[in-house]
């Protein structure tokens, strides 16, 4: 094989890193997002024989957002194998105790019927908040989009925003607000 | 049990693909004994004795060399073409048998022949490539006539035209050297019978056409890519500058960069690679590649130009003249 | 797409030594019909040879044809081609008509098809002309620059405009700009 063929098909095959911001996003939705880039079903190369899955950063898994009243309602069952070992922990009760869980598992279910999925989840890192260690963070060079709308909080917008916004009426100076 | 019994061809579909009650369609059980015991007995003996073909009962040579010129659309003069597949080797075996026979009979060989063919084809390859690669430097074009022109790949073309029967040789099955020889004399004798432009015409449409799908560098190691195009763009006096334009996985083992070339602000070439430098080589390559017209999209190269193409040697390029 | 048959090759489709693109050789090399010259089930090949043997080899001069007669063995084409390969074909109680389309497959065939399975019915020396796809080549080159996260490619993009925003946009789109003004001179 020459080296333009062999640096071609490198170039190819090259695992991309993906960084995805789980802030405020419901992770079964993201999940099916996720899963694509992690199989690599987002690239015209996919073959399932072909190892073409990437590598995908999660971050602020912390501050996922489930529907309704999931939190609550929610359980997670397990069981350990042994007689009495099952459990069904509620999904407050899995987040406190490790917050990278529940989008761990939901990717997991996303990924229902495939075979390879233990050895893609190998490729699904997962931290809580913002802090990814230096290396990780150097090796990622493409952002998946989020699929929800994180909405800005009233005291994040700037004042000349504020000022420029348009008001069809307002105060007057000495009015006193309660 | 009875269930078993009544359900065993159904079973059986499940778990085999075999169709039960289908007579003769899978191979049948004394078929691997056969060949074993077969095999075995051959390997007894010595090995498998595979026959020349002019040994058969069902022989005649004068057909075969008409057949073959025919096959070839090409019009050979018939003592020429016997000349031609006439080895050296059988040649001397067949004096030393007339010796003891006592009587001559003079064969000639094919090695004036094979002279002729050879040089033709050189000149001719030459000239086409020449013609048909405008600007590819002259180290690239001899690289390709080398590879063209191998023991290998004349032997190949030989073999598939069928010249392996009705070579005359000491050996059986036949050298490849010896089936190297035999097209060129075949060139050989088609230049005495026809004349230059058909014996153009037939090492075009049996040796340059071997050219088809193959990437035309191959045959032409450049040692320092950078080096060399940085030396041909000084004389046109532009800036030449590469940079980092994509990079994947930076600390893992499979990293992967994209090293862009840019001539005076625009994007001349990009190559890929598993460090910055060979990254770096790659792009300079394709730069060359890009210069030189033989990049991996160029216009195939045109396999029907008719004639003897006329010398441009001046006009091209050459890389060790700097 | 799999390999089912674990003793099949498989194989491409090619044509030995680029056949089409300088001149066409017709592949087959030899033939030899070997038939009996009194049994009944030699009596397709012998009508074949009778009438139409003659114009046979004169149109295809480029195939030699050997004649075998052999008492009290079956009638069987054998046919040699240029790539070695030897296709051995028992004509036993064939009809004349039938026997000449199979010299028409033989004549045509490349070689032994039974040999190797066709893995696909196309091949081409350039499967892409614009460039094999890379990750590299739909991606925006404003990454390269940017430290992720960064909400401006982690947003979503595709939401549909909100009524707020809509109304922000009208109230900019009738705002009196300077160069509407005209000053009274």
């Amino acid at each position: 094989m020459s080296a333009a063929k062999r640096v071609q098909q490198w170039a190819t095959f090259a695992r991309t890193w993906h960084i995805f911001d789980c802030k405020w996003q419901d992770p079964y939705q993201s999940a099916e997002v996720i899963k694509k880039y992690l199989m690599g079903l987002h690239k015209p190369i996919y073959h399932s024989m072909n190892d073409c899955g990437d590598v995908v950063v999660c971050i602020n898994s912390r501050e996922i957002a489930l529907r309704g009243n999931d939190w609550r309602q929610r359980a997670y069952f397990h069981h350990t194998g042994y007689p009495g070992g099952a459990t069904w922990t509620l999904a407050w009760e899995v987040h406190n105790k490790d917050p990278t869980m529940i989008i761990k598992k939901a990717v997991y279910k996303a990924m229902r019927g495939n075979l390879q999925r233990r050895h893609t989840m190998q490729r699904l890192l997962i931290y809580p908040g913002e802090e990814i260690p230096e290396d990780i963070i150097q090796n990622v060079s493409n952002q998946i989009r989020q699929l929800r709308l994180v909405p800005t909080r009233l005291d994040h917008i700037s004042e000349e925003e504020v000022k420029k916004f348009p008001k069809v009426m307002d105060y007057p100076q000495d009015y006193v607000l309660k | 049990m009875a269930f078993v019994r009544r359900f065993t061809p159904l079973l059986a579909k499940t778990f085999l693909n075999i169709p039960i009650n289908t007579q003769g369609r899978r191979i049948h059980r004394w078929v691997s004994p056969t060949l074993i015991e077969l095999k075995y007995r051959e390997k007894k003996q010595g090995g498998k004795v595979i026959n020349p073909r002019n040994t058969f009962l069902e022989w005649n040579l004068e057909a075969e060399l008409y057949a073959f010129g025919k096959r070839l659309n090409e019009e050979f003069d018939s003592d020429l073409l016997l000349q031609a597949f006439t080895d050296r080797s059988y040649v001397i075996k067949e004096e030393m048998k007339q010796k003891e026979m006592e009587f001559d009979l003079k064969m000639k060989d094919n090695r004036e022949l094979v002279k002729e063919g050879e040089k033709f084809m050189e000149e001719y390859i030459q000239l086409y490539l020449e013609a048909v690669l405008p600007k590819f430097p002259v180290e690239g074009i001899v690289g390709i006539k080398n590879h063209l022109m191998s023991e290998s790949v004349l032997a190949n073309i030989s073999l598939h035209l069928g010249t392996k029967d009705i070579i005359l040789a000491a050996e059986y099955p036949v050298e490849r050297q010896i089936l190297a020889n035999t097209f060129k004399a075949l060139v050989g004798a088609l230049l005495q019978s026809s004349g230059d432009e058909q014996s153009g015409h037939f090492v075009r449409d049996f040796v340059i056409t071997q050219l088809q799908g193959q990437d035309v560098n191959d045959y032409w190691h450049i040692e320092d890519p950078w080096t060399m195009l940085t030396d041909l763009m000084s004389k046109t006096g532009s800036e030449l500058e590469p940079r980092l334009i994509g990079e994947v996985g930076k600390n893992t083992l499979l990293a992967c960069y994209r090293v862009g070339l840019y001539l005076d602000k625009k994007m001349l070439s990009s190559g890929f690679g598993e460090t910055v430098a060979t990254a770096k080589e790659m792009a300079a390559r394709e730069a060359l590649k890009k210069i030189f017209a033989t990049e991996e999209n160029m216009y195939p190269i045109n396999f029907k130009l008719n004639g003897i193409p006329k010398s441009t040697s001046d006009l091209r390029y050459k890389i060790s003249a700097n | 797409m799999s390999n089912k048959n674990m003793f099949m090759k498989s194989a491409f489709v090619r044509a030995p030594l680029q056949n089409g693109v300088g001149r066409y050789v017709c592949q087959l090399q030899r033939i030899v019909l070997k038939f009996c010259k009194s049994h009944g089930g030699s009596r397709g090949i012998r009508d074949f040879i009778e009438q139409d043997l003659v114009d046979f080899a004169k149109q295809n001069a480029s195939v030699v044809v050997y004649l075998k007669p052999r008492r009290h063995r079956g009638p069987v084409l054998v046919a040699e081609y240029l790539n070695g390969d030897r296709v051995w074909m028992n004509v036993q109680n064939k009809t004349h008509s039938e026997i000449t389309k199979w010299m028409e497959v033989l004549r045509t065939q490349q070689g032994d098809i039974s040999g190797a399975r066709l893995r696909k019915y196309q091949y081409t020396d350039y499967p892409s002309v614009q460039g094999p796809w890379t990750p590299f080549t739909f991606k925006d080159p404003e990454l390269n620059v940017a430290t992720l996260p960064d909400p401006k490619f982690g947003a979503n993009n595709r939401l549909s405009i909100s009524a707020t925003e809509k109304l922000r946009l009208m109230f900019e789109k009738q705002a009196i700009s300077e160069k509407d003004v005209k000053t009274g001179e």
